[in-house]
């Protein structure tokens, strides 16, 4: 039993023993020698809000009467919103984000969605992901198509990574991404080690004879995954400064992204869902369904920043949400769909401490079809900022199919 | 049927390829029109005469499927019409509203988990499930891979509103009955299932002005339509056309992405299609033509005037894509790509659209020529498409002996594999290709999945002997054709097992979730 033919990868530098590797894999190698995975690179989680969050309950405005006036039910008390700026404030439930807030890591971005008018959940998610509103037959994802035309990051197996049991249409496509239901469960289902070791390398050989196509390279690619993760152990973690990461899918999704962050396993996307989000009936206010929905969220946030300390400095996170929701609340105390949501950004590059984009304002005229938070910001100019400045892409063309964010459209989201 | 009696002659008289033997060519028939070979079929099949076995696929009428009927009674969901599924949605619906509404602070009870939302997602899972039932257990193995490839041909995601409830009707009494039929006839129902035109928009296409006659206005006041599953923009009153649909149906259903229409040919494709729409649920939400809301101005599309004429304006129209050469051709490519090679070859597929003019459309001739195109029997051709999740499971199904339960197990092991039944939300439908199934993470759970269905092998017997195993397994599950590298692999890992039922379900793991298998 050989593993000699097996590239694998050390903390710190990369040990390449091969034998009949396929040119491709040794392009990808010759990447990876590029930037030792021991000095981890910028890094971007996405979480999408599934169901369309009430932007105008997340980030509350205030200072706005008209708020007031067109949600008696269920509009944040102006008692109860934690100000931000003297016009905005966060909801109660994401108290734990102020002191991110305070120390200029954290920025919202209002009034941002997709200038597709669609109020379809499916169709606007769909838009949302492959970065193209109003296109529904383009095949692959902006994330996905980001790690395609950026190839200068070494492309480990754990470049873009999905947490779920399925990849998301936004890293679909033709570059390597993985989706991993549970971390710990990553390679062979077996429960005895020494009969798990014994099968991978067993599939390994197999598929080691199967000549140099895409299944020879990409089981090699999956075992590499699998050995890399084994070395970072992740049966043993435990975060770091004593954080406690609120109960519930989305804290276990965080703290494995933690995880392989902290795993120096060469991540650059790390994308996540997050639902509960389509409030029709029975929102709540300062207390309730979206109340609950937003604490766990800020939680996990809050806890994830600290879990990551000092390396939050290369991390960027960014909430994304398909569309937002009606200005005015609907006969079930609750909101029907909209058009503009808002969104966060939170990590060391982010230009934090401040309400990015331009406020549309609520009164009628300035609504979007006389009864939505009006779009001042397409998504893609936020999603191309992040990608430019934070993860360095060279080509948002081709990210971006048909539209292309400029700097002059940047929000300033990411630190100069 | 004389002249199938004459075209069976005919074919029996040829040889399907050089260099296959009769057996290699049962089994690599096996392998595209069916879902993979069950023990001991690829020596059936060559006895039969591999074409003519292949005539028989396609007249599937005549192969009995007594089997396949009686399974098919355990599934509840074949035992309710489009209406009633409406019903029993609109219930589920408004008890997960009262349930909402009921609901305290900070209770965290999933409201599609319980109660008669849970039930109706659990019919859901049986339409899966019973699509994996039907590809493993139907003797008519052709036409249930013709049922896959159009069901993804014309793909309605299940997830998007009132399709949850119109999908099955869908699948049962627009697609199946004519998988094998001609290809406008299948065009035709997909444009006027309740399910596409609700799923690409249709059904809310009106000519801008146009208002319903004061009694019709009543469903969509009352917001009863669809219900709170209805995205909100399609609970209003619809006020102009949604080019949605025309826009797929000539992009991805008919002539393809270069088939050199316009954004003109769109609109007035659209126009044309205005008040195609679908019954309310408490009428069966059945199909629906709306005068009122049709567009009454002549149209040109590609050059060709429709003038005014109502509802038969779109059937026209879609008898008049079904013709053009660009149809022929777009589909004709993707036939061939699923049954021959992820980059079809010219020749097979110029020789599918010379019999689809000659026939007017019947995909069984359309078939026939792929079939007996030098193409499909030619050695490069022959193991090396990757199967899909779904042909990955059903052939592992089928070749081990297991007898697939009316459970949502397997339905849900395709899922994790990456390709959940109709569960696509983009029009496109599934991918054909190798570049796309085949990832690290997707071959790891091949292999998880094919240790787990290793344990409920029955089509090996257990033999104390390693090699006689192996070559066993070579036989049972590959047909004969086990690489060398495999089985020396193989043999290699059984070395140090004694326990021959161990050492069986090990060798059928490894033989299911190596690279052998996952070729067809």
């Amino acid at each position: 039993m050989t593993i000699s033919r097996r590239v694998f990868v050390k903390a710190g530098g990369l040990a390449l023993v091969s034998l009949g590797l396929d040119p491709l894999f040794l392009g990808r190698a010759a990447y990876a020698l590029g930037r030792p995975f021991g000095a981890p690179g910028p890094i971007l989680v996405c979480l999408f809000q599934r169901g369309a969050v009430d932007g105008l309950n997340m980030i509350v405005p205030h200072g706005e009467p008209a708020y007031y006036q067109e949600r008696p039910r269920i509009a944040i008390p102006a008692t109860d919103v934690v100000d931000l700026d003297g016009h905005f404030g966060l909801h109660p439930s994401l108290a734990p984000l102020k002191a991110l807030w305070d120390n200029k890591s954290l920025a919202a971005i209002h009034a941002i969605g997709s200038p597709d008018a669609t109020r379809s959940h499916f169709d606007a998610q769909d838009y949302m992901e492959t970065g193209t509103p109003g296109v529904k037959s383009t095949a692959d994802g902006w994330a996905n198509r980001y790690c395609q035309h950026d190839r200068e990051h070494a492309n480990t197996p754990f470049r873009a990574v999905a947490f779920g049991p399925q990849l998301p249409r936004a890293l679909a496509g033709s570059a390597p991404s993985l989706a991993i239901d549970d971390l710990q469960a990553f390679g062979l289902r077996v429960p005895q080690e020494a009969a798990r070791d014994r099968l991978t390398r067993a599939f390994e050989e197999l598929y080691d004879g199967a000549g140099t196509g895409l299944l020879a390279s990409s089981s090699r690619e999956g075992f590499e995954a699998v050995q890399m993760l084994k070395r970072a152990d992740p049966t043993q973690y435990r975060p770091d400064n004593g954080v406690e990461y609120p109960p519930g899918r989305l804290g276990k999704t965080l703290l494995q992204i933690a995880q392989l962050i902290k795993a120096d396993v060469g991540l650059e996307i790390a994308f996540a869902d997050c639902g509960g989000w389509d409030t029709h009936v029975n929102q709540g206010s300062s207390e309730g369904q979206l109340a609950a929905r937003l604490r766990e969220l800020g939680l996990a946030l809050a806890a994830f920043d600290k879990d990551l300390g000092d390396r939050m400095r290369n991390v960027v996170v960014l909430t994304m949400s398909e569309f937002g929701r009606t200005i005015h609340e609907n006969g079930n105390s609750g909101t029907d769909h909209g058009h503009a949501t808002a969104m966060l950004a939170l990590g060391g590059p982010v230009n934090g401490g401040r309400v990015l984009g331009r406020w549309p304002g609520l009164s009628v005229e300035q609504r979007f079809e006389g009864r939505d938070v009006a779009v001042t910001t397409d998504f893609r100019d936020l999603f191309g900022e992040i990608l430019a400045r934070h993860l360095g892409a060279t080509d948002l063309g081709a990210v971006f199919p048909g539209y292309e964010p400029s700097p002059g459209r940047f929000l300033g989201a990411i630190r100069g | 049927m004389l002249s199938i009696v004459a075209a069976v002659c005919l074919l029996t008289a040829q040889a399907p390829g050089p260099g296959l033997t009769a057996r290699d060519s049962a089994f690599h028939a096996l392998n595209r029109l069916a879902y993979g070979a069950r023990p001991g079929e690829a020596d059936s099949v060559a006895r039969v005469g591999v074409m003519r076995w292949i005539e028989q696929q396609l007249d599937a009428d005549h192969i009995s499927d007594s089997r396949l009927a009686q399974r098919e009674h355990e599934f509840k969901i074949l035992h309710y019409d489009r209406g009633d599924l409406a019903e029993r949605f609109g219930t589920a619906q408004r008890e997960r509203q009262r349930r909402q509404r009921e609901m305290k602070a900070g209770d965290t009870t999933n409201l599609d988990a319980v109660g008669p939302m849970r039930e109706f997602r659990d019919l859901g899972g049986e339409l899966q499930q019973l699509a994996i039932v039907r590809a493993a257990v139907s003797e008519r193995q052709l036409r249930e891979v013709m049922v896959d490839f159009w069901t993804n041909h014309f793909n309605v995601f299940v997830g998007k509103g009132a399709d949850r409830f119109l999908l099955p009707s869908y699948i049962e009494e627009t697609i199946r009955p004519r998988a094998l039929g001609r290809f406008e006839d299948l065009l035709i129902a997909t444009a006027r299932s309740p399910a596409m035109l609700f799923y690409l928009d249709n059904a809310q296409s009106v000519a801008p002005g146009s208002a319903p006659p004061r009694p019709m206005m009543a469903p969509f006041r009352r917001r009863r339509f669809g219900m709170n599953e209805l995205p909100e923009d399609r609970r209003r009153r619809p006020t102009g056309i949604n080019e949605n649909y025309a826009r797929e149906l000539m992009e991805l259903h008919t002539l393809g992405v270069d088939g050199g229409y316009t954004q003109q040919d769109v609109i007035n494709v659209a126009r044309i299609f205005t008040g195609w729409s679908i019954q309310p649920p408490e009428r069966g939400a059945g199909f629906a033509y709306h005068d009122w809301a049709h567009d009454q101005g002549d149209k040109v599309v590609l050059g060709q005037k429709f003038e005014s004429d109502g509802e038969d304006e779109g059937v026209r129209l879609l008898k008049f894509l079904a013709s053009q050469h660009a149809t022929m051709h777009h589909v004709s490519a993707k036939l061939c790509a699923r049954f021959v090679a992820d980059e079809p070859p010219d020749d097979c597929v110029d020789a599918a659209v010379a019999a689809w003019q000659k026939t007017h459309g019947d995909i069984r001739a359309v078939l026939r020529a792929i079939f007996t195109s030098p193409d499909f029997w030619a050695p490069q051709v022959v193991r090396a498409k990757v199967k899909t999740p779904f042909e990955f499971v059903v052939s592992a199904v089928r070749a081990a002996g297991i007898e697939p339960d009316s459970t949502p197990r397997l339905a849900r092991l395709v899922g994790r594999l990456g390709e959940p039944l109709y569960q696509q939300p983009a029009p496109t439908g599934y991918p054909e290709t190798e570049a796309h199934w085949v990832n690290s993470g997707a071959l790891l759970a091949r292999m998880n999945a094919a240790l787990m269905l290793a344990k409920q092998c029955s089509s090996v017997p257990t033999v104390p002997d390693h090699s006689q195993l192996v070559e066993a397994i070579d036989q049972k599950l590959l047909g004969g054709t086990m690489s060398a590298h495999t089985k020396s692999v193989i043999l290699e890992q059984l070395a140090d097992i004694n326990d021959p039922e161990q050492a069986r379900t090990l060798a059928v793991g490894l033989a299911l979730g190596g690279p052998d298998f996952q070729r067809q």
